[in-house]
């Protein structure tokens, strides 16, 4: 599903974020990407979901090569993702059903199909009464969950979620995780998380992925560490 | 897809709304662009106008050689010069018309001295050609004036040429003027939707992340542009239908006491307008289209 071979992105400003990044992670899998700040973990993200194109190697995500991508076509190759991001980034001015069915609606789905949709995923998401609440009505949890249904709206193949409980404490935080695990078993969603929260990792147990100065020092299933050089 | 167009045309107005002092303020270089384009396209009109009703009353004169006064050389000469394309009219006048022309261009008491000379006359056989277009006469005397039998062609052109030159002059640097002006009003309305972009910059991002084509994303901003270069067009368009129909009424409709005739307000005004309209918009589009590809680019 994702595959990234001796990734290395080099910023204009000479900042190596990523330096050899070789990475396979199967559809239907939950992986967890954790290290410390500025090893590189956004940068990551910014690969898999086409915002940054890898100086060298490549980054394939679900048949496609997306660092090849033109420009025109990144759009289209979203459509296979979805991204959540610490802060929520909704649209203030709309309601939740219509932050949701936005998503939706940029791809040109029709009436019927968004509205059924929308509610399905408010529904996943534990949201069912809240589509008229405006983002500024809810807590930051649920503005979260907000965000997450927006992103598995068109039923995306992966998700990738950078430190989506960054906001959070730790019972909402849980919670969250507890919702992503829901995704990635009733949707079969391919998920990717960064995190720094450490508890979070260690309750719920799953592949970790460790980067440091860009490159990964350690890939384990199940928790324990596995260090390779 | 109706509401889609919808939605993009209401998210338009939003915009103007929103920066409404930078949207004023890019209308208005809209508005000074169209006034200058218009009184440019009025003036060149009414010049090509007088220009063209010059060239097109001016006769080319064919001098036929005294070698040359056999029927069957006329005959000739005349089928030949109505052989060239863009020919509209050829007549004939003989050398004892020619004469009464030419003596009849004295005053009267003095005309009895050329009278001896009627018997031996010194006059050529003429034709006189009209042509269709005022600016093919140079390239048809030229024509004329290589057939056997013609000694020499004269047209009244040198007026004629001066103004064709002026008009070409004024053109240039009328379009020059418009130009700079148009890329200035293109600037700004690009400016001003470069705020709307960053007021929306989040919603744009959220857009890009959902999968919406840059076509999709760019349509608000390109329609909040059309709005501007139409507001623009506005005061352009109401001050060259009432000024041009105020000052063909109070001229009589003539320049010059008469020798130039204006072009008459109807339907001269609505063409004027469209055209401002259709600049306006054209602004707007280029603006704001270049405006949201530069920011799409620059994001991925
Ligand atoms: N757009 C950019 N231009 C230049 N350098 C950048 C850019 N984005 C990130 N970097 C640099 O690349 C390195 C990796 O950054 P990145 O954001 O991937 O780290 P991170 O692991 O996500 O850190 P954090 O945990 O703080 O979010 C850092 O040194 C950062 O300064
Ligand atoms: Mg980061």
């Amino acid at each position: 599903m994702i595959e990234l071979k001796d990734a290395v992105k080099a910023y204009k400003n000479g900042v190596k974020a990523l330096n050899g990044v070789n990475l396979t992670i199967h559809q239907g899998e939950f992986v967890y990407i954790i290290g410390p700040t500025g090893s590189g973990k956004s940068t990551l993200i910014k690969l898999l979901d086409g915002e940054e194109i890898p100086s060298k190697g490549s980054v394939i995500v679900a048949g496609i090569n997306v660092g090849k991508l033109k420009h025109s076509k990144v759009p289209i190759y979203r459509r296979n993702i979805g991204v959540v991001f610490q802060d929520y980034r909704l649209l203030e001015r709309k309601t939740v059903f219509e932050n949701i069915a936005y998503a939706l609606e940029v791809i040109d789905a029709p009436k019927n199909i968004i509205r059924r949709r929308v509610r399905e995923v408010m529904n996943l998401v534990g949201l069912d009464d809240k589509g008229n609440a405006f983002p500024s009505e809810l807590s930051g949890g649920q503005q979260q969950r907000v965000a997450i249904a927006r992103a598995i709206a068109n039923k995306p193949k992966v998700l990738i979620a950078d430190e989506p409980t960054g906001n959070l404490d730790p019972t909402k935080s849980d919670e969250i995780m507890v919702l992503l695990e829901k995704i990635n078993r009733e949707e079969n969603t391919t998920i990717l998380m960064v995190t720094h929260d450490e508890a979070l990792v260690n309750k719920h147990q799953k592949r970790t992925i460790v980067l440091e100065s860009g490159v990964i020092v350690a890939d384990t299933f199940q928790g324990g560490y596995f260090k390779h050089d | 897809m109706i509401n889609r167009f919808l939605r993009h045309i209401k998210e338009g107005f939003y915009g103007v709304g929103r920066h409404s002092a930078m949207s004023v303020s890019s209308a208005s270089a809209v508005t000074i662009t169209l006034l200058l384009i218009s009184i440019f396209l009025v003036v060149t009109s009414n010049l090509e106008k007088i220009t063209s009703k010059i060239e097109n009353s001016v006769k080319i004169s064919v001098i036929v050689s005294y070698d040359f006064e056999a029927q069957e050389d006329l005959d000739r000469i005349d089928s030949q010069i109505k052989n060239i394309a863009g020919v509209k009219l050829v007549t004939f006048s003989d050398k004892e018309m020619e004469f009464d022309f030419y003596i009849n261009s004295f005053p009267e008491e003095e005309r009895v001295i050329f009278e001896p000379y009627r018997s031996e006359n010194p006059m050529h056989h003429a034709f006189y050609v009209e042509v269709n277009e005022g600016s093919m006469l140079q390239e048809i005397a030229s024509k004329i004036s290589a057939i056997e039998g013609v000694e020499k062609t004269n047209y009244g052109g040198e007026s004629s040429t001066m103004l064709v030159n002026a008009l070409a002059t004024t053109r240039q640097g009328g379009f020059i003027l418009v130009i700079a002006l148009s890329l200035l009003a293109i600037y700004l309305v690009q400016n001003t939707i470069k705020l709307t972009i960053f007021a929306r910059s989040n919603e744009i991002w959220i857009m890009r992340n959902v999968g919406a084509k840059n076509g999709y994303i760019r349509a608000p901003f390109v329609v909040e542009g059309i709005i501007i270069g139409m507001l623009g067009a506005i005061i352009p368009i109401l001050t060259t239908i009432f000024a041009y129909i105020y000052l063909y009424n109070k001229l009589g409709g003539k320049l010059l006491s008469g020798i130039f005739v204006l072009i008459p307000p109807h339907p001269f005004v609505l063409y004027i307008s469209c055209i401002l309209l259709a600049v306006g918009i054209g602004v707007g589009f280029i603006g704001s289209f270049f405006s949201v590809t530069k920011y799409l680019r620059w994001k991925r």
